[in-house]
């Protein structure tokens, strides 16, 4: 997902907007920037500071600076829950466990090479059992039985998965068990970081209830959800922004802001068909 | 701007030049032993104890994780890592060893023996025997026997007993160690000259072992000399230089006058102020085996202000000691090659850091190289390069509050190392070493 966040200069959040993220980043990028100045009828050149993040930070031609995602869901997170010391962020892409001290990012920990400890685990083995992903959650918070999934490669977990449903599982009790899987994995990652309270749980997998609930017996903790898990990253970068705006001012006083151009962009100098 | 020099993001060491050509030289002059009909040996790694005894008898050695590293930085590994597959070795074995397996059945099942034509630096010949190590890990050993079985050649394995530190302060302990490693030294003289039809010219081996303390000796103190700010030679130019005193390649002789220039150059640059990196932001250690496939990445770092300061130690000449009164060669270098794995002991003690040989280096390597952090590189297909990695990071958060960013990878196998993902990870752990560089201020620490 591509998420936009406009705050203003107290920081109250005016507008947001997720869009799927495709291969041509910055082509998105501008349409949802567009998307969210037309919900608070702003014009870009209206916007003080820009800071992208994310794998395509790089690919968003407009933005003044380039932070990395960690320190943006650092910073995000800290401003919903200021007592944050440990925050979990399960991605689609990645894992990632990050300690805060302050909103600051300190230390963190991601999964490796492997999609067994992300959201795509979830995603993959749903389709194996024609499931919508977004019913996942709902459907393994029905189990009556632990089923443990043992395969930790995703590919793997398809295969099992198929031969419990022939074993006659259930299918509340097997998506339940992916859960389970999951966030072991997770736990593990957490653990290797060490875990702080407060401890809150971040992206995509905090708005599965069955994630959370996974995640919370696998920590044997309690869990804070901030409303609108999706966008703690782009919040933290908008703040990001407003700060490097304000700190610019403050010692040159102005900001030296990129020339403004939200038309579609194009790769290779053309437009890419 | 065009007909400009492009700037290289590491400063690299001249005196390193010749001391990496010592590889080269070592493939090429195996290969002629060869073809001249003198005996070839493949040997293990082995920490200065099997090698000496060697060299001194005239005979060419080449070093087939030496040569793995070597295939995966020419890119050429992967068809040897595919065959070794092929022939039914699981894709999570060593990399060197999978690399070097699948090169002996090419060699031998598919061209009758001939060096095969892809092989970097005219290849490893066929073997008189091969000469192993029980350092280390198991795994080594095992596949040395594999590749005896496809080389059809016998294979010595040299006895290695790694103690822990508590362990190595019992009471003689040390003293039998040393009985031990002499009595198998001796007997592995005895099965060389058995296999060359040679006996061993004693004053030659003394000789060869002075000159092998000696040269590590420099090495070291061409390491010491990077404790200063900035650090003038990077982890990449240890590791071009280091096969001339890890594994005695090429002449001796030749090679401490080579040593000894660097450590001129090298104090030069300490002189002078010159680091090896244009600005250094960061002082770090690495852990344990880097990625031979893609060593540029250390480049990309170095753009960033990254300087690799201390690494890898295993690969770390034996801290000094006085071997000068102990006049029996076959002594000398048992103590040589003890004073390798114990010879952090006495300090690992005194700190309570009972981790051993592997873990508590990189303590000393933190504090006394003021880092700012470790970059520790697991390995996917190495226990023994990748198992102590917690302990290391645990240790130097501990007592020292200096962070480690951990990136899965393999020493040959490109697979299983991104580099893009490890750079993504970079840019965020700039953020935990400055945190940590407060942190260790409020605690007293002095960098």
């Amino acid at each position: 997902m591509t998420k936009v966040a406009l705050i203003d200069k107290s920081s109250n959040l005016i507008s947001t907007v997720k869009g799927p993220t495709g291969p041509e980043h910055r082509q998105l990028a501008n349409e949802v920037m567009r998307q969210a100045l037309e919900k608070v009828s702003l014009q870009i050149d209206d916007i003080s500071c820009i800071v992208a993040t994310g794998y395509g930070r790089v690919n968003v031609p407009f933005a003044d600076r380039q932070i990395t995602e960690l320190s943006c869901h650092a910073r995000g997170v800290f401003s919903i829950f200021p007592n944050v010391r440990t925050a979990i962020d399960i991605g689609g892409q990645d894992a990632k466990c990050m300690k805060i001290d302050n909103g600051r990012l300190i230390s963190f920990v991601m999964n490796d090479k492997c999609a067994a400890g992300t959201g795509r685990f979830l995603e993959v083995t749903a389709a194996t059992l024609g499931v919508k992903l977004e019913d996942m959650g709902d459907i393994s918070l029905k189990a009556t039985k632990r089923i443990q999934i043992s395969n930790l490669c995703t590919i793997f977990a398809q295969q099992e998965v198929v031969a419990l449903l022939s074993h006659g599982e259930r299918l509340e009790d097997i998506v339940a068990g992916l859960h389970n899987a999951l966030a072991s994995r997770i736990a593990a990652l957490a653990q290797r970081l060490g875990i702080e309270p407060d401890l809150v749980l971040t992206g995509g997998g905090a708005k599965n209830t069955g994630m959370v609930r996974a995640v919370k017996e696998s920590l044997g903790r309690e869990l804070l959800v901030p409303e609108e898990p999706l966008l703690t990253g782009a919040l933290g970068a908008a703040i990001l922004a407003g700060e490097t705006y304000m700190k610019a001012v403050a010692a040159s006083g102005a900001f030296s802001a990129k020339p403004r151009r939200l038309e579609k962009a194009t790769f290779f100098g053309r437009e890419h068909r | 701007m065009a007909g400009e020099k492009e700037k290289r993001a590491i400063n690299r060491l001249e005196s390193m030049r010749p001391l990496r050509a010592k590889v080269n030289e070592t493939y090429l002059k195996s290969v002629e032993a060869m073809q001249a009909g003198k005996p070839a040996v493949w040997g293990m790694l082995n920490f200065y104890y099997g090698d000496p005894v060697l060299k001194a008898m005239d005979i060419e050695v080449v070093y087939p994780e030496n040569y793995g590293a070597i295939a995966a930085a020419t890119g050429v590994a992967q068809q040897y890592l595919d065959r070794a597959n092929a022939d039914g070795f699981p894709t999570h074995l060593c990399g060197y060893s999978l690399t070097t397996l699948g090169y002996a059945s090419r060699m031998m099942k598919e061209l009758k023996g001939q060096i095969p034509p892809e092989a970097p630096l005219g290849g490893m010949p066929k073997p008189l025997f091969l000469m192993s190590s029980a350092a280390i890990c198991d795994a080594r050993y095992k596949w040395f026997q594999s590749l005896g079985r496809y080389m059809d050649a016998p294979v010595w394995t040299l006895e290695a007993p790694t103690p822990g530190v508590k362990e190595f302060f019992i009471e003689g302990y040390y003293d039998r160690m040393v009985d031990l490693g002499v009595k198998h030294l001796s007997s592995f003289v005895t099965f060389v000259e058995d296999m060359v039809g040679r006996k061993m010219d004693w004053d030659k081996l003394d000789k060869t072992a002075n000159l092998m303390i000696e040269i590590n000796r420099v090495w070291h103190e061409v390491n010491e000399l990077r404790k200063v700010k900035p650090c003038p030679m990077h982890s990449r130019d240890f590791w071009s230089a280091m096969p001339a005193a890890l594994f005695l390649a090429g002449d001796l002789e030749d090679s401490l006058g080579l040593y000894q220039d660097m450590y001129k150059e090298v104090k030069g640059r300490v002189d002078s102020g010159t680091g090896a990196i244009p600005e250094e932001k960061y002082r770090l250690v690495f852990a344990e085996l880097p990625p031979w496939h893609s060593l540029s990445f250390f480049d990309k770092l170095a753009e960033r202000g990254w300087n690799f300061v201390i690494e890898s130690f295993g690969y770390r000449p034996p801290i000094p000691i006085d071997l000068s009164k102990v006049s029996d060669p076959l002594e000398r270098i048992t103590r040589f090659n003890l004073q390798f794995f114990a010879g952090y002991y006495e300090d690992a003690r005194k700190q309570n850091v009972l981790g051993g040989a592997f873990a508590y280096p990189y303590l000393k390597y933190a504090r006394e190289w003021k880092c700012d952090g470790a970059l520790l590189h697991p390995l996917i297909s190495c226990r023994s390069a990748s198992t102590h990695l917690p302990y290391v990071s645990n240790m130097l958060m501990e007592k020292l509050k200096v962070p480690s960013l951990s990136i899965e990878g393999d020493i040959v196998d490109l697979r299983l190392f991104n580099p893009q993902d490890a750079l993504a990870r970079a840019e965020p752990f700039e953020e935990t070493m400055e945190h940590y560089r407060k942190m260790r201020k409020q605690e007293g620490l002095d960098w």
